[in-house]
């Protein structure tokens, strides 16, 4: 994502912060159908993606004064309150028993912005597919399955067969290798 | 770093902060890793940097536009209390769309007319009155039209002659020249009209086609189009 687009988000979710329903709407039409796919992507049932996605608008409206404080660059905040409510929701779902995902990093104050930050997190995301492809099938296919689709260590034991530890060992050094090969 | 070699104390650090990240500690590991976040600062940018990371992977996803009630319902439960931007497909028929409505939109058009006629005046052209793009999408047995028009970044869906079938629904889709995945932009109305703005990344040009498929009703569950092709038309411009 250029600079200007994200100074563009910013800047909206400073006017949010100060009650400016027209940046609130602006925000929405700009940003909505992306974090529409990832509530659909974790739920993968329409009705529940667009309540959810509903939540979501309105918790940012709630929690713009705090996005200032937070450190993450405005895509991520969104598309984090996104992710979570939809786990949240998809947790609820089952009857077993998880804890859902933190949104304390998201509303934690990091004390530091950093100037540089923006930019090694765009050559990140442009290194990320490359580096997944360089990780076995299984293992960027997990990558993506817990991350877009809420998956836990229960679930990807169930579905390779494998007892939790081993699937945890493998997707920590999966995660550690995906990590290596972005930051390079 | 091969399977079988335990993690360093900084490796498992930054595993800990990716697992907190994506939500996969539960119990007393979870609550510790939280608690940890608030007190370790440097533990906390680590978490921040592994949301920035994987958020990479959401930027990739294929956006996929929310029905326009969405947005309203969010006005409305923040109070903001604005005119809708369609129309309920529970309601019943609008007025201005039964026989009443056709007859006073005859005398709105003489209305206009005879304002025009008279001398002196500026033409004066509505605002948005003139749609920049369209395309005009039929079956192939032509028992279902459906009319799309582009005004700005304010899309109009006429849903004309026809219906999805019972339990089923319309979703409109995007598809680029460019061979990439076709995008959703919404549904076609149950009845009448709706009107949607466009995602920030799609942009009207020629070569651009609209299509409609039969989908479950909501729409596709998976954000992919599942259902058959309906019926497909060019964008053009006007």
């Amino acid at each position: 994502m250029q600079d200007a687009r994200r100074l563009e988000l910013e800047e909206m979710i400073a006017r949010i912060a100060l009650g400016d329903r027209d940046s609130f709407e602006a925000l929405y039409d700009a940003t909505s159908a992306k974090l529409h796919a990832v509530c659909l992507s974790v739920l993968k049932d329409r009705p529940e993606a667009e309540e959810t996605l509903q939540e979501v608008y309105i918790k940012i409206w709630q929690n713009a004064t705090r996005y200032a404080s937070n450190g993450l660059s405005p895509m991520t905040w969104l598309i984090t309150i996104a992710r979570n409510r939809a786990i949240d929701r998809l947790r609820a779902r089952s009857s077993r028993p998880a804890t859902a995902p933190t949104d304390a990093a998201a509303v934690l104050p990091s004390g530091e912005p950093s100037p540089e930050a923006a930019t090694i997190r765009a050559q990140e995301w442009e290194m990320l597919d490359e580096c997944l492809a360089q990780l076995a099938d299984q293992q960027a296919g997990a990558v993506r399955a817990v991350y877009l689709e809420g998956v836990t260590y229960a679930d990807l034991a169930e579905r390779e067969g494998k007892p939790v530890n081993t699937v945890r060992s493998w997707l920590r050094r999966s995660l550690l290798r995906l990590k290596d090969c972005v930051t390079r | 770093m091969t399977e079988d070699t335990p993690l360093t104390p900084d490796e498992h650090d930054s595993a800990l902060a990716a697992e907190l990240a994506l939500g996969l500690l539960e119990g007393p590991e979870a609550e510790a890793a939280t608690t940890r976040m608030t007190e370790d600062a440097g533990f906390a940018q680590q978490v921040r940097d592994w949301q920035e990371r994987l958020a990479g992977l959401a930027m990739q996803l294929t956006p996929v536009m929310a029905p326009a009630r969405a947005k309203q319902g969010i006005r409305e439960r923040l109070g903001f209390g604005m005119a809708p931007l369609a129309e309920d497909p529970t309601e019943t028929r609008p007025w201005w769309r039964g026989p009443i409505g056709a007859l006073a939109g005859l005398v709105a058009v003489a209305a206009v007319a005879a304002f025009l006629w008279l001398p002196g005046n500026a033409p004066i052209t509505p605002t948005g009155a003139q749609p920049d793009y369209q395309a005009q999408l039929q079956s192939e047995a032509g028992d279902l039209r459906v009319a799309a028009r582009l005004d700005g970044r304010e899309m109009e869906i006429d849903l004309q002659d026809g219906a999805a079938g019972e339990g089923r629904d319309l979703e409109i889709w995007w598809i680029k020249p460019d061979g990439s995945a076709p995008i959703s932009i919404g549904l076609v109305p149950r009845s009448g009209n709706a009107r949607m703005e466009l995602p920030a990344d799609l942009d009207p040009t020629e070569g651009i086609k609209i299509a409609l498929t039969d989908e479950p009703a909501g729409g596709s569950p998976t954000g992919q189009a599942t259902g058959p092709i309906v019926a497909v038309a060019d964008l053009t411009r006007l």
